[in-house]
């Protein structure tokens, strides 16, 4: 097996790295924003660190992951290393299971493996409404592995909570006429 | 050499070189399913009313509203038969025969010797589905006119083709300039097509970072346009955006678009699975699209626009200046075989 296939992260960097994360998603909600914590780590070190900007940027796909690849992009510029082997060894922690958008764009960038918390049953492109992630895709990226199910129910009641509150932005729903 | 086309009325644009198909859910494309079921022969005709009447009190035919339970065959001397039951709810019998069918309480010597036949199992949604359906047994049929004309071909008038044809021309010339650049041959405008105004005009730029596929530098393209964005396109002069509110007859700002609520976008080839769904994110009116790609995500992989479960659907469709954007994939094509 090459070292490619050997990439996985411990039981270890999973709690660490999934408890940095919640805290991260924690922090959104206070501050009234979309309780997604994401970090991209790479040789533990946080290469990524995504929050949604949505709102801010007037651009629907600027979800945490989104946001988060951009930076791993920077961060090997800043350090001059090739992104495509970085991304080998690079895994994502996401409180959510990325939506079917972000799975593709996690393809595209080769990233081997995603641990998430909860499944995203409006959006999820791993499993929740299409499984993005293992799909047969010859011109999209790579597949990649799924660590899901860690502190589920506490990422549930995070976008509870905040779904609870209305987006102001977000156009009225049209009311069904009987 | 090609032999030379007639010219019509009106092909100085080009517009009549090509169709536009939509790109409908598999429900509304899929092929015809049959289910067996048994029918009779109506001897007496006076009796059908009552036939049916105790028929679908004992066989109800449940799921398959869509069926009509009488049909006229031309030309027999027993023009009208009924149908009698699913054969999968029919009783066990050794032999076929209107006695074991109907078991008990139906006077059924108005009823001639009953036979197998395949019948539709799912309401017809299109006309070919109706046409093809009608062949086997007749069933009722909820018709969606636009629908029907789309399929045809024809929805759209000749004014409104030659507006595609010069949005999807726009495209294309953006495609060709990211091409020189060394990017995929691949370009989209996003279109409101309420003014007829450009909002913004993009190319593929993924040389420079991998999710920029034309779509996404599109969608950013029109955030800028609403004053928001993420990304510079500067360094790209086919790369380019328009804001909405920018002459006087205008709403003001406070009304802008919500994203790409109500837009058309135009791609010269069918978007992958991100870009198909950063468009659902961004409610995206409608799309036109060149010609199919190997994993594209609104008709070949996926049909993300008709997705169940998501909430923004959207209406799709195949052909604008086809062929021309045909010929800018197949020499990306080339170029990924050198690559790998």
């Amino acid at each position: 097996m090459g070292t490619e296939e050997s990439f996985y992260p411990s039981e270890e960097d999973i709690e660490k790295w999934m408890s940095r994360a919640f805290d991260m998603a924690r922090e959104a909600l206070q501050n009234g924003e979309v309780p997604v914590g994401c970090l991209l780590v790479y040789n533990q070190e946080v290469v990524g660190k995504g929050r949604n900007e949505v709102n801010e940027t007037k651009n629907a796909t600027r979800h945490a992951e989104m946001v988060a690849l951009d930076q791993l992009q920077d961060w090997c510029r800043r350090s001059n290393l090739d992104v495509r082997c970085v991304c080998e060894r690079t895994a994502l922690y996401v409180t959510v299971e990325p939506c079917i958008m972000c799975a593709a764009a996690l393809r595209l960038f080769k990233l081997p493996v995603v641990v998430f918390g909860c499944r995203n049953d409006r959006f999820g492109g791993c499993g929740s409404v299409l499984d993005v992630a293992s799909a047969d895709l010859p011109l999209t990226g790579n597949t990649f592995k799924c660590v899901s199910g860690h502190r589920a129910e506490e990422a549930v009641e995070m976008l509870k909570t905040f779904y609870r509150q209305e987006n102001p932005n977000a156009p009225k729903p049209k009311t069904r006429k009987d | 050499m090609e032999p030379q086309r007639k010219r019509w009325k009106g092909s100085e644009c080009g517009s009549d070189s090509w169709t536009v198909y939509p790109v409908l859910s598999d429900e509304q494309s899929q092929d015809l399913e049959l289910v067996e079921a048994f029918a009779a022969p109506v001897l007496n005709k006076k009796e059908t009313s009552r036939l049916l009447r105790e028929l679908s009190s004992l066989y109800p035919m449940s799921g398959l509203q869509h069926i009509k339970r009488v049909r006229t065959v031309k030309g027999s001397p027993h023009p009208l038969e009924v149908l009698l039951c699913l054969v999968r709810d029919a009783p066990h019998m050794e032999v076929l025969s209107i006695d074991s069918l109907l078991p008990s309480g139906v006077k059924h010597d108005a009823l001639g010797e009953p036979f197998r036949v395949k019948i539709p199992a799912r309401p017809p949604l299109t006309r070919p589905q109706f046409e093809q359906a009608g062949k086997h047994w007749p069933t009722s049929f909820h018709e969606d006119k636009q629908v029907t004309v789309a399929l045809r071909g024809e929805l759209f008038t000749a004014p409104q083709k030659a507006s595609m044809h010069m949005h999807m021309m726009s495209a294309l010339t953006a495609a060709k300039a990211g091409s020189e650049l060394g990017m995929d041959a691949v370009g989209a405008v996003v279109v409101d097509p309420s003014t007829e105004k450009v909002i913004a005009v993009g190319h593929d730029c993924r040389g420079d970072h991998p999710l920029h596929h034309a779509v996404m530098v599109c969608i950013d393209l029109v955030a800028r346009s609403q004053a928001g964005g993420s990304y510079y396109f500067d360094q790209y002069p086919a790369c380019t955006f328009t804001p909405p509110a920018s002459d006087t007859f205008q709403s003001p700002p406070s009304s802008l678009p919500y994203i790409c609520t109500g837009y058309d976008l135009y791609v010269t080839r069918e978007p992958c699975i991100m870009c198909a769904m950063a468009l659902v994110h961004s409610r995206i009116g409608r799309v036109f699209y060149g010609t199919a790609s190997a994993d594209g995500a609104l008709g070949r992989k996926y049909k993300i626009h008709t997705q169940k479960d998501l909430n923004h659907h959207f209406e799709v469709y195949r052909g604008v200046l086809g062929e021309q954007c045909e010929d800018l994939t197949s020499k990306v094509e080339v170029y990924r075989k050198v690559d790998y």
